[in-house]
């Protein structure tokens, strides 16, 4: 093949691509759908169900205070520290919750594998920008707030090439 | 009144001819770790690399945590080949900790493995295309390395750093309807790298930037204990896919690239290659998996080994063979952990490439031996 053929046939293929429909996503106004609810973690079979690993849930009526979450994060994060609770709970007798810092965080979920009362899951948010470091900290009752996230994005594949529909 | 200098602060006599440049530590064309050039007027006299200034000491970080909480740092190295990066840490803690893997686990995890492998090639191509001025070449492989990063997004949660191995399986079960998605997605990924041909890799423009550069013969491949693509482009047929076939790769039909010229383009061409294989990997590997049962093994919190004993369990990751030597005590902690990484072992062949070379050609040689500073430095 010759060398005008041959950068010919290279623009040609991306000349090609002018008809094709855009794949990027626009992101604050489109965002992308993620499969279930987020991160959580079967009681019954042992494994996690699949999901994003996005911002933490904690269920208050479930939650004794025993540390585990805060145990596992030890070695990874150190994000989750427990701190006292005003509310009673009949199970919790300390009164303590984890408190997680999403500055340092790391997304990987392992607090969730350690849960024994599977009070804590994660969530499909993950728009967690702040603009003090103090914003990133979610205490006990930020935590138990079920976030409202709006993702309907998903990529499809047609002839023309795949998008974001 | 006379007085000398101490040995230290001597002023040098600069060389007419040669001129010392360096290229990094913090360069667009070398990542986070510097090139000593001698060169003369345009030509490469001698070249020294000098990696060492992204370590952050993960081998050590490894001995104070257990075995599960080492697994979100011990996949930082190379967050795009994350799952590869942990996958022989987690066979040899399997090993020590007598675990049996169920069967759709293993089929999960190659299948991870090999989505993993082709996100790292992408990335990787879409810097050496810029290296070599071609900002198609940049947006293509970044735009639809998109469709895998989902597919591995839908399956762990996350879109880098997934920490999705553990020893005993994986953390949890494919999502419904995922293999549908996941051959719909991967046959189009393959139909697009196909396009890259006519672009790229048959561009007049490119083989003559980089074929006959950086000829790395068959006998100093494996002189310089070098592994992966770069051994392949040099005529070696050497995977350990195929030759120590861990999981299930034994199951499953392998074909090993091989090209024989080891320049700069054979290098490239490779993990192309490999990202075609791949993707075939993936089809064979949806088809046999079984379609239900159990995914992971149920350990106690901390699992502890039986006594003194090592373990070294290497994989072929994207960058050629990853390897990781296992010490444990009988304590939930590993007593040592090694990695011994592909990065390190090519940049050896570096200054052997270099010399002689135009100086323009070094980002697009020293690319091509597909180092990651990162994980060299670990």
């Amino acid at each position: 093949m010759g060398t005008a053929t041959g950068i010919i046939r290279a623009l040609n293929s991306g000349i090609k691509h002018i008809a094709t429909k855009r794949f990027t996503l626009r992101y604050p106004e489109e965002k992308l759908k993620f499969v279930g609810d987020g991160y959580q973690f079967d009681p019954s079979t042992g494994v996690g169900i699949a999901g994003l690993k996005g911002r933490h849930m904690l269920f208050h009526d479930h939650c004794t205070g025993c540390q585990l979450c805060s145990i596992a994060c030890e070695g990874v994060a150190e994000a989750i520290a427990m701190v006292k609770v005003p509310e009673e709970q009949k199970q919790n007798k300390k009164s303590i919750m984890p408190q997680i810092d999403y500055g340092k965080c790391v997304f990987c979920g392992l607090c969730v594998d350690a849960c024994p009362f599977y009070a804590l899951y994660m969530t499909n948010d993950y728009e967690l920008s702040s603009f003090s470091k103090e914003g990133l900290i979610y205490t006990p009752a930020q935590l138990q707030v079920k976030p409202y996230v709006a993702q309907d994005s998903e990529i499809q594949i047609s002839d023309r090439g795949a998008t974001h529909g | 009144m006379t007085f000398t200098l101490p040995p230290g602060l001597a002023l040098k006599k600069v060389d007419e001819r040669i001129m010392t440049l360096n290229v990094g530590p913090q360069h667009p064309g070398s990542g986070h770790m510097r090139i000593i050039v001698q060169i003369d007027g345009d030509y490469i006299v001698a070249c020294d690399p000098d990696p060492g200034y992204v370590h952050r000491g993960e081998e050590k970080m490894a001995e104070y945590r257990n075995y599960i909480t080492n697994i979100p740092h011990l996949e930082r190295p190379v967050i795009h080949d994350s799952c590869n990066v942990l996958y022989p840490y987690v066979l040899g803690a399997e090993e020590l900790l007598g675990i049996e893997v169920p069967e759709r686990a293993k089929y999960v995890r190659v299948i991870a493995s090999e989505l993993n492998r082709c996100i790292y090639i992408m990335y990787w191509l879409a810097i050496y295309g810029i290296f070599l001025g071609h900002s198609t070449m940049f947006m293509w492989p970044a735009g639809d390395r998109e469709l895998l990063i989902d597919l591995m997004e839908k399956m762990t949660g996350a879109r880098v750093t997934h920490a999705h191995f553990v020893p005993g399986g994986v953390r949890n079960d494919l999502p419904p309807n995922f293999e549908d998605v996941c051959l719909r997605q991967v046959n189009y990924f393959e139909k697009r790298i196909k396009e890259y041909a006519a672009v790229f890799y048959d561009n007049p423009i490119l083989i003559s930037r980089t074929k006959d550069t950086g000829i790395l013969s068959r006998q100093d491949a494996i002189r310089y204990g070098t592994t992966g693509s770069v051994l392949r482009a040099s005529g070696v047929d050497y995977d350990l896919r195929v030759k120590e076939p861990y999981d299930v790769y034994d199951e499953l039909d392998v074909h090993t690239n091989v090209m024989k010229e080891g320049d700069s383009y054979a290098r490239s061409r490779v993990p192309w290659l490999d990202m075609m294989e791949s993707c075939n990997i993936i089809r064979q590997a949806l088809q046999k998996m079984p379609k239900s049962g159990s995914v992971r093994v149920k350990l106690k919190p901390n699992p502890k080994t039986k006594g003194l004993e090592s373990v070294y369990k290497r994989v072929e990751s994207g960058r050629g063979s990853l390897g990781c030597y296992i010490v444990s005590d009988a304590k939930p902690e590993p007593y040592r952990v090694k990695m011994s990484v592909p990065s390190f072992r090519n940049l050896i062949a570096l200054p052997n490439l270099l010399r002689g070379e135009k100086l323009g050609n070094m980002p697009s040689v020293y690319w091509s031996l597909n180092y990651w500073p990162v994980e060299a430095d670990r």
